[in-house]
């Protein structure tokens, strides 16, 4: 079992999960009988980023009240690892996003509710970024990330909820509360995409934590030898 | 007598830097604590421990009877703080200021208590003038009166001594004298002599940890001798 | 609360940081006058809500750093962390001050800007457009406060206090707006703006929850 859930492991089930996915969306699933026709397909990678990205900021806000409450900078080198890696999904979805948008409404850039709450999410976050930059002290770095983490993600849903007063956007809801929305060939698509994107995720912030892990023992060192 | 402070294997790390190893000491009341040591040694560290101004990040320490990290609040009711930065309004009077703090530690007889201290400090002639128009001196001397206003048991001292005209040194002498008895006090200073002359145990700490301890009565010449010893750089008699 | 108080008085007595807010805030309409205008009789009406807002969201930027910046001067901020107080009164305080600074300057601004940029009489809608000032300018206060005491305590402070607080702002940004300009262009009662307003009143409830959990943590060291 412990095999399946190692690095390389996950990133080569990752892998699979979003190549089986790619397939499935092409030609297992109908074309989408609106008129946005075979672009509609990159929704079963736009929408699954999206929601990864969003998985990930959430891990960093848990991370984030855990080092609060023990101070152990464990907590934070993940919430480190989860903003970078959220932040570089939510630059995909803004990309994908856009590619769509020009595909199916030929513009490429809309005011919408979801890609301008994206678009406020990279900046929340890339502020996290320069926000630790410019504390050198460790534990009050951590300190001050966490509790911006923890603030920043509650504003996630505040900006979409708020975006959402303005004129209805030209994005398609999928999740409608009458169902998905979906036929079943789609919804099996959508769902297996989604399965890899996390699986990807997973892979990563594992990855990531290695190397961040080895990235403080080679400065320790550093200090021993030097210092 | 009983323990005013005690601490026990006080670690504290600033960033990847050990600044504090493993401090261990005791204070019963009454005591006066001068500690010396280079600069960057710990000294201000440990001091700004024992204040509740820093968490520390491991050991324990107590300050009249309570655990400064689980317990600050009853700690900062009994600890007076005097460092070498007034922690003054610059754009309030002193009386404005004063009646400030007093507010703030909920000091009960509020207005005699600030005249008693700005005549005592020799400020009562300016109490109306704005803390910006005050001379270094005549700010030190206000930062004590602030330090005192709640009448705390123990005094922390961060290099009270350090810019001070020789009035205001007085001054002060004069009111350490006279609360001596019945207070408790730390002392970080680089003056030998007045850590000599006040101190009832005098303590040196190098590179995070107590290189030497002893109880008063040191001759000062063989003092400086031990603290050249013990320290690489030294500092002015 | 003392330190309210004691806020207020140094404030009033220097009025640096008011006198700079305000001509701050009036400078900036005369400058929106002449980047928006043009085209000649260009109309602004649907663009006043948004000015005004922009304008007092970027003179608290500045109003924040003073009140903290004073703080780190003399280590004032030591003072106040001996002191037998919990932090988060001293979040309370702090933003209640700043609540009544923006206060002050609205009530000089406001007029003015009407004068400048409204057409239509609002005085019927007056009452729902002080909500909507009210519950903004909490939102704005208590973030911009816990934001500051983070940043002040950073290497580039009052740099850094944009960047992090300008994209959380973002919401009540929105809500703002929105409702501010409804008034001024057309005239809404509550009806029209009730979602916005119990946005705004949710936000702000969230937010001085969370300064309220986090608070400790960012002013201590």
């Amino acid at each position: 079992m412990k095999q399946l859930v190692s690095a390389p492991a996950l990133f080569v089930e990752a892998g699979i999960c979003l190549v089986v996915g790619l397939l499935l969306a092409f030609l297992y699933a109908p074309v989408d009988a609106s008129s946005m026709g075979f672009s509609q397909k990159i929704f079963f990678y736009h929408v699954p980023i999206a929601e990864t990205a969003l998985v990930a900021f959430g891990v960093a806000f848990v991370a984030a009240i855990a080092y609060l409450r023990t101070q152990d900078l464990k907590w934070d080198r993940l919430g480190l690892v989860c903003v970078r890696l959220g932040l570089l999904f939510s630059l995909l979805v803004m990309v994908t996003g856009m590619i769509w948008g020009k595909a199916a409404w030929g513009v490429w850039w809309a005011w919408e509710p979801r890609l301008t709450t994206f678009l406020l999410v990279c900046f929340l976050y890339i502020a996290y970024l320069v926000l630790r930059s410019v504390v050198e002290e460790e534990q009050r770095r951590a300190t001050y990330a966490a509790v911006f983490a923890i603030i920043a993600f509650i504003d996630v849903p505040m900006t979409f909820f708020a975006t959402r007063f303005l004129p209805e956007g030209l994005h398609p809801v999928v999740i409608t509360t009458s169902g998905t929305g979906m036929e079943g060939s789609m919804l099996v698509s959508f769902l297996v995409s989604m399965l890899g994107m996390t699986l990807l995720l997973v892979a990563f912030i594992r990855r990531d934590l290695t190397v961040e892990d080895l990235k403080d023992r080679v400065a320790d060192l550093k200090n021993t030898i030097g210092g | 007598m009983p323990l005013e402070i005690e601490v026990e294997g006080l670690r504290k790390t600033f960033g990847r830097r050990e600044v504090l190893k493993g401090l261990s000491f005791s204070l019963e009341r009454g005591g006066f604590l001068s500690i010396f040591g280079p600069n960057g040694a710990g000294k201000t560290t440990t001091l700004r421990v024992l204040a509740t101004l820093l968490t520390a990040g491991a050991g324990t320490v107590r300050v009249a009877g309570h655990d400064v990290r689980e317990d600050p609040m009853p700690v900062r009711r009994t600890i007076g703080f005097i460092s070498h930065n007034p922690m003054l309004y610059l754009d309030l009077t002193a009386e404005e200021n004063l009646r400030f703090y007093a507010d703030m530690y909920g000091v009960d007889d509020r207005e005699a208590r600030i005249t008693e201290l700005l005549e005592r400090l020799e400020l009562s002639h300016r109490r109306h003038d704005v803390v910006r128009t005050y001379s270094k001196g005549m700010r030190q001397r206000l930062a004590i009166a602030r330090a005192i206003l709640h009448r705390p048991r123990v005094l922390l001292l961060d290099e009270p001594h350090s810019g001070l005209d020789p009035r205001a040194v007085d001054i002060l002498d004069g009111l350490l004298t006279e609360i001596r008895d019945e207070h408790t006090f730390v002392m970080v200073t680089h003056n030998i002599a007045k850590g000599l002359e006040w101190g009832t145990r005098l303590m040196i700490i190098e590179h995070g940890r107590i290189a030497y301890e002893h109880a008063a009565g040191v001759d000062p010449g063989s003092f400086s001798a031990v603290y050249r010893e013990h320290v690489q750089e030294g500092s002015v008699l | 609360m003392a330190i309210l108080r004691k806020d207020l008085i140094r404030e009033l007595r220097t009025r640096e940081m008011l006198i700079s807010m305000i001509l701050f805030v009036l400078l900036a309409m005369v400058i929106f006058h002449y980047a928006f205008t043009v085209k000649e009789g260009a109309d602004l009406t649907y663009f006043t809500g948004g000015m005004l807002w922009v304008t007092f969201i970027f003179a608290m930027l500045l109003g924040l750093n003073r009140s903290f910046a004073q703080e780190k001067d003399e280590r004032c901020l030591d003072g106040l962390l001996l002191c037998p107080v919990d932090r988060v009164t001293i979040f309370f305080a702090k933003t209640a001050g700043n609540l009544i600074f923006l206060l002050i300057i609205q009530v000089v601004a406001v007029p003015v800007f009407t004068l400048f940029f409204v057409e239509r009489s609002y005085v019927g809608d007056l009452l729902p457009f002080l909500v909507v000032l009210l519950l903004a300018d909490v939102g704005i206060c208590a973030l911009g406060t816990l934001l500051a005491t983070i940043s002040m305590n950073t290497r580039s402070r009052d740099l850094l206090l944009p960047i992090i607080f300008l994209p959380l702002i973002v919401p009540v940004l929105i809500a703002a707006t929105g409702a501010t300009t409804l008034i001024f262009a057309e005239g809404a009662g509550f009806g029209g703006l009730l979602a916005r307003v119990l946005f705004l009143l949710g936000f702000d409830v969230v937010f001085i929850v969370a300064a309220y959990g986090t608070y400790d943590f960012a002013i201590g060291e």
